[in-house]
This record gives structure tokens, C-alpha cells and sequence, in this order.
């Protein structure tokens, strides 16, 4: 295996540690018809659930079509049992195909030899509950062949990435919700993977945590990686999605671009700073005149999320009673 | 206990490897079949040849690939896992409540009280870490898939080698660290129970303890019963452990004065007028197998005797069998049997003593042995014989009497048409019944030279080991009755030269190794069954596989049948036939009524059973990995036996590892 380090896919992005590369190692890639760029790729994939008798209970994935190119960010979107969790671990390999195939890295999704170069963070972090932070990111890093003085640095590392250094002794059944997803992050991480699947990230997880987990999806990106997320929180999705597809009842949707997909062709928005009230009726009549018909002038709302992240930030900077903020509709 | 035959390791392992590669084709073209079968029914014929194909392919790199590190870290799990489980902790509080308990019912004061200790000890902990074993094999991957904890372990680069591997040598290593501390602490409980010293039983610790025994009864004022035919007085021990020890000094008369008589045993040295030397020796006779070591200080009646620890109870005896045992009628004519004398175990053979007032010549037990050397015993003065005889007494006897039997050596010439023959005097002895005496032949033989022909060469003391077998090692030994009227019962095992003692101790830890080999098995087996099957189904499964691995014989004895198919077992048929027995009481013996509905009956007894005794073959035979009964009865393990058994294991463990892979491989992790 470790032979195979020396074989590290080209498309390491620059500041991918080279510990990691070296001690986990990178297959060989035998597959001739493999396109680097495309790191996922599902032909007609279908999974039918059946009882033991073999009869069919549901069709979980009807004929899915699928691509995702390296280096983005890829959202699965859809109601519960809109086959998104399917999918994922029909690409991890939890599942086999009913038909159709998955490729994964150029490599069959059944293939174990793909693992060296996936993180994946399941939906509930299914984590051993009676090890710590350090002894659990150990354990995941022996399963990657990391040499001992190559994992302890890694360990280190990502215990402080994800901020978990003041819980590193803890057993894991002690930490709240944000902290176990923190920590699943963290194993997900410990191979420094091209690819990272994520069930679910922000699930459970407060709206600091929530920001913070989106920041890190983006902060990966921005390192090279390509992540592939389903999620049902759609804000969650349009905040950092490349490309998303919609998934319902097993059927795909829709897939695009987020921002081609959210455009409102038809519509024109204008957004200005310290614009007078008297202006308003000129812009109106500059609507009409253009043949347009004015559906509102008002002031724009910021969302809740950026009110409240504010808040904690304004509440950090200065302890104590905040105070009340002026109205400012009076 | 009966010592079953075993092969030599070399001799078993050719046909034994094999074997194993037979069984491993036979469970690759099943296993291809059936995954075919699977695959066809849910891919479709065509893609079905896809996809098994695929697994087979990439089970070699699974296999070259499978790295020390990740199993490391899949049995540090393992062991991590089952320690929170309290499985391990909860095994050695009931060990430990049993050892600091259970000396409360065992009678140290018994006959045979290290027979009590050990076989508690042995059976207690082979009970307790096979359920151990059971246990935590059991719920481990079946907890896992259920927690999806599995689903962070498989989307590592992890082979189901290694998850199976992993799991099997850190279940393993936990088990041999419980045995090993339960062995420990076993062997110092059998010890600390069973060492114990005695005191003279009297005012005085001297030789003036001792009373004289009348020369004329020569019976024990003590016991009643008659004393050894030398012994001049005796004394008592006190009563330690529940037992105390007659003491008799004794007679021993030897032509001269030899450095190496002079032991710590002597009494009193007279020295004859015709330059023999007597001594008289202190000794301590036994009591439940076992005596103590006599120390005599100082001479006279002034002299004082002291008795060190137990001796006799830690034995682990390494028995010399002959090769081959033969029986002669009165008329000199051989016969494979013996004379069967009636409703007896079938076991033993009987020799006649003769009838109307004469003695038998020519009735005997011809015993042969090979390789009879020297080196093989630990005293060159004498070669232990131990005999443990049935004695078969006819109305004619004298009940009251022992009965007599004879020994007489003879040496066997490779060349018996040009070679001289050694022939001994027959020695006689008496047999003690149900327990296994021991008879010290000494290494000077009085006997004779005979010449092919038949004719007397020389008479004389001749040496057991370099004249009787000494040109090739062969002896052939002689049992005879030598009372009229009466019949001495032995079979081969019954008749063995006791060679030198293995250590306890490394007796003990061989004893261990045995268990520890069912312990790998049932591990294993418990951990390859999880790979496809829910905890309640693999407990249910392995127990099934232990009870048809603990009666193996017992079910293929059960399955044997006649020419025309009926089975032959003296339980009235198979299950079902059994049960309609019970239910119409009727007896085993008798046949049931021929009929259409008794056919249907004993048809599907004939399938049950013979699916049973397919069974036999799968399961490993545990009985064969089990030397509780050596241990038990003072016989040492035969290092052969051990590494056969070790080699059976791995057998085992490597069919178990394949099966679990493969069954890992091909299933959905995932729901």
C-alpha cells in the first residue's frame, strides 16, 4: 500500500499536507477511461429495497444520472425519502446497485481501493461513544496505514481545526451534538480526502455551528476538494452550493447550477443606498413608462441568520446586557 | 479414563492438509454456486457472472493487501469494546467467586482429591471462557451494523479481511489473557489445597513411635489389613486435609553396602555375616495416589522422622503402550479378544487361569512393545510397570484371597530362526482391582537363553533393557493368571511402562492449550457467523455447532447403520422414532410395527440423523482439542496431541477467516 504513494493524484491541491499524502498513500489509478475531472459519475443507478422473500418494499433511486466535477460543491436536495441518503451510500459502497453503476474516482463504488481518497460524515456521527477525541481520530488514521508520528500531528491538527481542544480527553458519549458533528468532521478529515460526503452536516447543529460547518464546506472548496452534501435545509444549500439536484421519490428533479437555478427571469431587482421616499414615485413612473408593472419599492430585510450570528458576534465582542436597540420603524 | 489412539503430527499432517484443501475447494464451488444462485436472482443470469466474478477478483488484492496495521487497530477496538461490554470483568468475577468459594464443597480427604480440583478447575474455566467467547463474538458485529458505527469503519480503506481478522485476534487476545490469569490462579488453588504435611500421630516425632507388627498375622493393628510382606513396625500420621498416612519401616536387604543405597530414609544399617547389608527405611504408604517423603535424622530408636510435602499428586505420567496386544486361549491358540465372560464392558479381554486344580501355561496377554530404551525411563534400576486390572472371579474362587497375576519378558530377534531368544521367570504379584498399581521391574531379570531350536543356551540375571531389548528395542511382556479358576481382564491401555514425568506445570499450560483452542474456534466461529447473522441466531448457531462438536462420536455412533440401511443404534432409532416410543410406550429394544406410517417415521429419522452426522463433519471435534481427562487422571499431553490439536485450529480458523470475508463482502452494510 504504501508503495502507492508515490502515485498521488495530480489534482492534490497545492496545500494538501504532504504527511498525509505520504502515510495514507494513493491508489494507482488503473481505470484508462478515468477523467480526473469528474470525480462522481452515476449511469441509470437504481436501488430497490426488497423483503426477504425478494419482493420489492420501494424503489429508493429510479435511473439516476449523475456527474460531479472536481472541486465543487455539490447539494443533493429533497424531502425524506427522496433517495439522497441512497445515493450516498450507494457511492460509498453501503449499498449495491439494483442496476446501473457508480463510479466513484474512477473506481467501481463497491471497490474498497477508493476509500484512501474519500472523508465521508454520516447523517448521526456513528462514532464510538466510549473513546475520546484524540483516541478516536487515532483509530481512524491506523485505518488509513498513517504511520504513528504522521497521525499524532495530524490528530493534533484537526482536534484544533475543529475546535475541540479543550475536549480532546473526553469520552465522546460526553460531548453535546454540535461537538459530536465537530468531531465526525474531524474523522472525516484524517486522510486529507479529494472527495468528502456529507450526510446531513449541518443537522442538529446551532446556527454559530451551522455557520461554521458551512464556512468550512466553503473553506474546503477553496483547498481543492470536491464535497458532495445532501441536505433537506435548503438555505444551507443555496449558501454553498456549486450545483444541486433535486431528488423526489427517487427521481431526479432537477439539476443545475444554484444560481441559474434560483434566477428569476422575468423580474428586476434594484437595490440602492440612501435613495429619498420622494424618489419612489419617479421610479414608478419610470416602471410604467417601460411598459413594466411595479410589484414593490421597500426597504430590503436582512435574514435571521445574519440578525442573530450579529448578535453573538456584538454579545462576544462586549460582554454583558446588550442594550435594547433603537425601533427603527419610529 | 481410556487413552484414544492418535497419529504422529507428521503422519497426520500430509492427509490432514489435504484435507483441508479439499474441504476448501469443495466450500469455494459451493460458495460460487450458491453466490451465483443470489446474484442471478437479483442482477439477472447475465450480470450475475459480473458480479461474482468481481468479488473473486478482488478478493486476492483484499487478501495480499490486508495490513498489520488496520488489523491492529480493528483488535484494539475489539478489545476496547469488549472490556466496556463487562463481558470479561463479569467471566472472572464468577471465576474468582468459584475459586474463593469452591473449596467449601470439594473433600480434600477424598480419594482422589486432585482428580476434584483439577477437573473444577479445568471445567469451570473451559465453561466460562467459551461462553465468553460466545458472547462477545456474538454481539459484536451485529452491534455495529445495527449502531452504524460499521458505516465509519467500511468507508475507510478497510477489508473485510481485516475487520474479520481484527475482531478474531483482539476477541482472542483478551480470551488468552483471561485464561492465562485463570490458569495461573487455578494452578495455585489446586496447589494451595491439595500441599499439606503430616506429623506423627503420637507424643514422640522419633522412631519410638513405631510399634512392632506381629511377624505371624503381618496385619496392620492399624487398618486391620495385611502389611507390606517386609515391614517390621508402623506408625500414623496425623489427619491433614482430611486424611492420614500409615508409616512403616521396613527390610531392605541388598548384597553390599553401595553409596547409592545410603538415602535419607534409613532407619537402621545392620551388617550381616554373610556380607549382606539390611536396612531398615522409613516410608510413608500411600493414601488417594498420593505420599510424602520420608526424612530420617539421626539412627536408632532415638532417630527422627519427618514427612516433606505431597508427592504423587501433580503428576503428569508419559505411558510407554505396546503397539500391539494379542490374546492366547489355554491351548496356546491366539485370539484377537480374550474370553468374554459375559455381561462385562466389552472393553477388556480376559485371560484364563485354568480349571479342575491346574494352571493355565498357555493362557496369556501378549503385550509388544517398540522403541523400550533406557533413556526413556527416569530410574535405570527399575521400569514402572503400571497395570489397572479387571478381575473376573468364578464361583470356585476364594473371594477373600487377591488374585495372583504373573508377568515374563522376552525379547523379540528380528531373525528368530538364527537368534537366541531372552526368556524371563515369570514374576508374580497381586492385583489390586479398580485402581492402577504400579509394579517396579527391575532392570536385572532372573530368566534363561533359548536357542532357536528350543533348546536351553544359558540361565541367568540378564538385563532388561540391553539383553531383553536390546538388539532392536522390541519386548514383548506376558500377563498371565496364576490362580485357578480365576480370570484377569486387561486391554491395551490397561498395561503400559510408565517413562519419565513431564513437569506438571508445562502439563497444566498444555491442558490451557486446549481450551484455548476451542476458545479461538468458537470466537471465530462467532464472528464469522455475525457477518451475516443477527446476535440471538449467532448464539443459537454456535451453540448448536459446540453440542455436535462435543458428541461427535456419539452422533455418528447414532447414525451407523445395518446392509439394508436401519440404523443400528440401541436407542430404538432416530428422533422421531423415539418419540412415538415414548408416546406408545413402547420399549427400545423392540422393532416397531412395519406399516406405511412407520416407514414415513423411519425414513425421516434416517435424514434428521444423517444430516446431524453431516453436521460432525463440519464441526470441529472439540474432544480432540479437550485434555481436561489427561490432566484430570495424571497423564502428560503427548506434544503430538497438541500439535495436532494447534494445527486443527488454525484449520479452522482459516476456513472460519474465508467464510467471514466472504459473507462480509457480498452483503449490503447499509439498510
Amino acid at each position: 500500500m504504501t508503495t502507492d504513494a508515490a502515485d498521488a493524484a495530480p489534482s492534490n491541491p497545492p496545500n494538501s499536507s504532504t504527511e498525509a499524502t505520504g502515510a495514507t498513500g494513493r491508489l494507482e489509478q488503473t481505470n484508462p477511461d478515468y477523467d480526473p475531472n469528474v470525480v462522481i459519475e452515476a449511469q441509470n443507478l437504481t436501488k430497490v429495497y426488497r423483503d426477504f422473500w425478494g419482493r420489492q418494499k420501494v424503489r429508493a433511486l429510479n435511473a439516476l444520472d449523475l456527474e460531479v466535477r472536481k472541486g465543487e460543491i455539490f447539494g443533493l436536495l429533497g424531502p425524506n425519502g427522496s433517495g439522497k441518503s441512497t445515493t450516498i451510500k450507494l457511492l460509498l459502497g453501503l449499498l449495491f446497485p439494483t442496476s446501473g453503476r457508480a463510479v466513484v474516482l474512477g473506481e467501481n463504488a463497491t471497490n474498497v481501493a477508493k476509500n484512501e481518497r474519500i472523508g465521508y460524515l454520516p447523517e448521526e456521527s456513528y462514532l464510538y461513544k466510549f473513546l475520546n477525541a484524540e483516541e478516536t481520530l487515532d483509530f481512524y488514521g491506523r485505518l488509513f496505514d498513517m504511520p504513528a508520528k504522521v497521525r499524532r500531528e495530524r490528530v493534533q491538527a484537526l482536534i484544533e481545526q475543529v475546535g475541540l481542544g479543550k475536549a480532546k480527553r473526553r469520552q465522546l458519549k460526553e460531548y453535546s451534538k454540535g461537538m459530536t458533528r465537530r468531531i465526525g468532521l474531524a474523522q472525516a478529515l484524517i486522510n486529507d480526502p479529494e472527495l468528502i460526503l456529507l450526510d446531513e452536516p449541518t443537522s442538529g447543529l446551532d446556527p454559530l455551528g451551522t455557520r461554521e460547518m458551512k464556512d468550512m464546506i466553503l473553506k474546503l472548496r477553496d483547498e481543492g476538494k470536491t464535497i458532495v452534501m445532501c441536505s433537506h435545509l435548503l438555505a444551507d444549500v443555496q449558501d454553498v452550493c456549486d450545483r444541486v439536484a433535486i431528488l423526489f421519490q427517487g427521481d431526479l428533479k432537477e439539476m443545475g447550477r444554484v444560481d441559474s437555478l434560483l434566477k428569476v427571469s422575468g423580474e428586476t431587482q434594484i437595490r440602492s443606498q440612501d435613495l429619498p421616499e420622494s424618489a419612489h414615485a419617479e421610479i414608478r413612473k419610470i416602471i410604467e413608462q417601460h411598459g413594466g408593472t411595479n410589484i414593490t419599492i421597500e426597504n430590503p430585510t436582512t435574514t435571521l441568520e445574519e440578525l442573530f450570528l450579529g448578535i453573538v458576534r456584538d454579545s462576544e465582542a462586549r460582554p454583558g446586557m446588550r442594550s435594547a436597540p433603537a425601533d427603527k420603524s419610529s | 479414563m481410556v487413552r484414544e489412539e492418535f497419529p504422529q503430527f507428521l503422519e497426520w499432517f500430509g492427509p490432514g492438509i489435504l484435507l483441508l484443501l479439499g474441504v476448501l475447494a469443495v466450500g469455494a464451488l459451493l460458495g460460487l454456486f450458491f453466490g451465483y444462485l443470489v446474484a442471478a436472482f437479483r442482477h439477472g443470469p447475465f450480470e450475475a457472472f459480473y458480479v461474482v466474478s468481481q468479488v473473486v477478483a478482488e478478493a486476492v488484492p483484499d487478501f495480499l493487501q490486508t495490513s498489520p496495521r488496520r488489523v491492529l487497530a480493528m483488535a484494539g477496538l475489539a478489545i476496547k469494546e469488549a472490556l466496556r461490554r463487562r463481558v470479561v470483568l463479569v467471566t472472572f468475577v464468577i471465576f474468582a467467586l468459584s475459586i474463593l468459594f469452591g473449596g467449601w464443597f470439594m473433600d480434600s480427604g477424598s480419594d482422589k482429591p486432585e482428580q476434584i480440583y483439577i477437573n473444577f478447575v479445568m471445567w469451570g474455566t473451559q465453561m466460562l471462557v467459551l461462553l465468553m467467547g460466545l458472547l462477545i463474538s456474538a454481539f459484536s458485529l451485529p452491534e455495529d451494523i445495527k449502531n452504524k458505527t460499521i458505516y465509519t469503519i467500511v468507508t475507510k480503506p478497510v477489508r473485510s479481511t481485516e475487520i474479520v481478522l481484527g475482531r478474531i485476534l483482539g476477541f482472542g487476545f483478551l480470551g488468552t489473557v483471561l485464561l492465562a490469569l485463570m490458569g495461573i490462579i487455578s494452578f495455585f488453588f489446586i496447589w494451595r489445597n491439595l500441599d499439606h504435611k503430616h506429623m506423627i500421630d503420637g507424643p514422640s516425632q522419633t522412631v519410638a513411635a513405631f510399634v512392632e507388627i506381629d511377624s505371624e498375622t503381618m496385619k496392620s493393628t492399624i487398618s486391620g489389613k495385611r502389611v507390606s510382606p517386609n515391614a517390621i513396625s508402623e506408625a500414623t500420621t496425623t489427619i491433614d486435609n482430611g486424611h492420614a498416612h500409615r508409616l512403616e519401616i521396613y527390610q531392605d536387604i541388598r548384597s553390599g553396602d553401595d553409596e547409592a543405597l545410603q538415602t535419607g530414609d534409613i532407619v537402621e544399617t545392620i551388617k550381616r555375616d554373610d556380607g549382606k547389608v539390611t536396612y531398615h527405611r522409613a516410608r510413608c504408604m500411600p493414601v488417594g495416589g498420593h505420599t510424602h517423603k520420608v526424612t530420617v535424622s539421626g539412627t536408632g530408636a532415638s532417630a527422627t522422622v519427618s514427612l516433606g510435602p505431597a508427592i504423587g499428586y501433580f503428576r503428569a505420567r508419559q505411558p510407554i503402550y505396546s503397539d500391539e496386544l494379542a490374546f492366547y486361549d489355554r491351548d496356546g491358540v491366539k485370539d484377537d479378544k480374550g474370553i468374554n465372560v459375559g455381561k462385562e464392558w466389552g472393553y477388556r479381554g480376559y485371560v484364563d487361569g485354568g480349571s479342575r486344580g491346574n494352571l493355565s501355561t498357555l493362557s496369556r496377554a501378549k503385550f509388544s512393545f517398540t522403541n523400550f530404551d533406557a533413556s526413556r525411563f527416569p530410574d535405570a534400576d527399575f521400569a514402572p510397570l503400571e497395570v489397572n486390572l479387571g478381575v473376573f472371579r468364578s464361583t470356585k474362587g476364594d473371594i477373600e484371597e487377591r488374585v495372583t497375576g504373573g508377568l515374563r519378558f522376552e525379547s523379540v530377534p528380528e531373525n528368530p530362526d538364527v537368534e537366541n531368544r531372552y526368556i524371563s521367570e515369570i514374576v508374580e504379584f497381586e492385583t489390586a482391582e479398580y485402581t492402577v498399581q504400579t509394579l517396579p521391574v527391575p532392570k536385572k531379570l532372573v530368566g534363561r537363553i533359548v536357542a532357536p531350536d528350543g533348546s536351553l543356551v544359558e540361565e541367568g540375571e540378564y538385563d532388561l533393557f540391553s539383553d531383553f531389548a536390546g538388539s532392536n528395542g522390541k519386548l514383548e511382556l506376558s500377563l498371565s493368571c496364576r490362580d485357578v479358576n480365576q480370570y484377569l481382564g486387561c486391554a491395551r491401555p490397561d498395561v503400559y511402562f510408565r517413562g519419565k514425568d513431564q513437569p506438571f506445570w508445562w502439563n497444566f499450560f498444555k491442558g490451557y492449550v486446549g481450551i484455548w483452542c476451542q476458545m479461538m474456534i468458537i470466537i471465530a466461529m462467532g464472528v464469522a457467523l455475525s457477518t451475516f447473522l443477527s446476535t440471538p441466531l449467532v448464539m443459537m448457531g454456535v451453540i448448536a455447532i459446540m453440542i455436535v462438536g462435543f458428541n461427535t462420536s456419539f452422533i455418528q455412533n447414532l447414525a451407523k447403520v445395518d446392509e439394508q440401511g436401519n440404523l443400528l443404534n440401541e436407542f430404538g432409532g432416530g428422533p422421531i422414532a423415539s418419540f412415538v416410543r415414548i408416546l406408545t410406550q413402547q420399549n427400545v429394544m423392540q422393532d416397531l410395527e412395519t406399516g406405511v406410517f412407520n416407514t414415513v417415521i423411519a425414513q425421516a429419522d434416517y435424514l434428521a440423523i444423517n444430516s446431524m452426522k453431516l453436521l460432525t463433519y463440519l464441526a470441529p471435534d472439540f474432544r480432540q482439542l479437550n485434555f481436561s481427562n489427561y490432566l484430570v487422571y495424571g497423564f502428560a499431553v503427548d506434544d503430538q496431541q497438541l500439535l495436532i490439536a494447534v494445527a486443527v485450529t488454525s484449520a479452522f480458523l482459516l476456513g472460519l477467516v474465508l467464510c467471514g470475508y466472504f459473507c462480509l463482502k457480498t452483503r449490503e452494510i447499509a439498510k
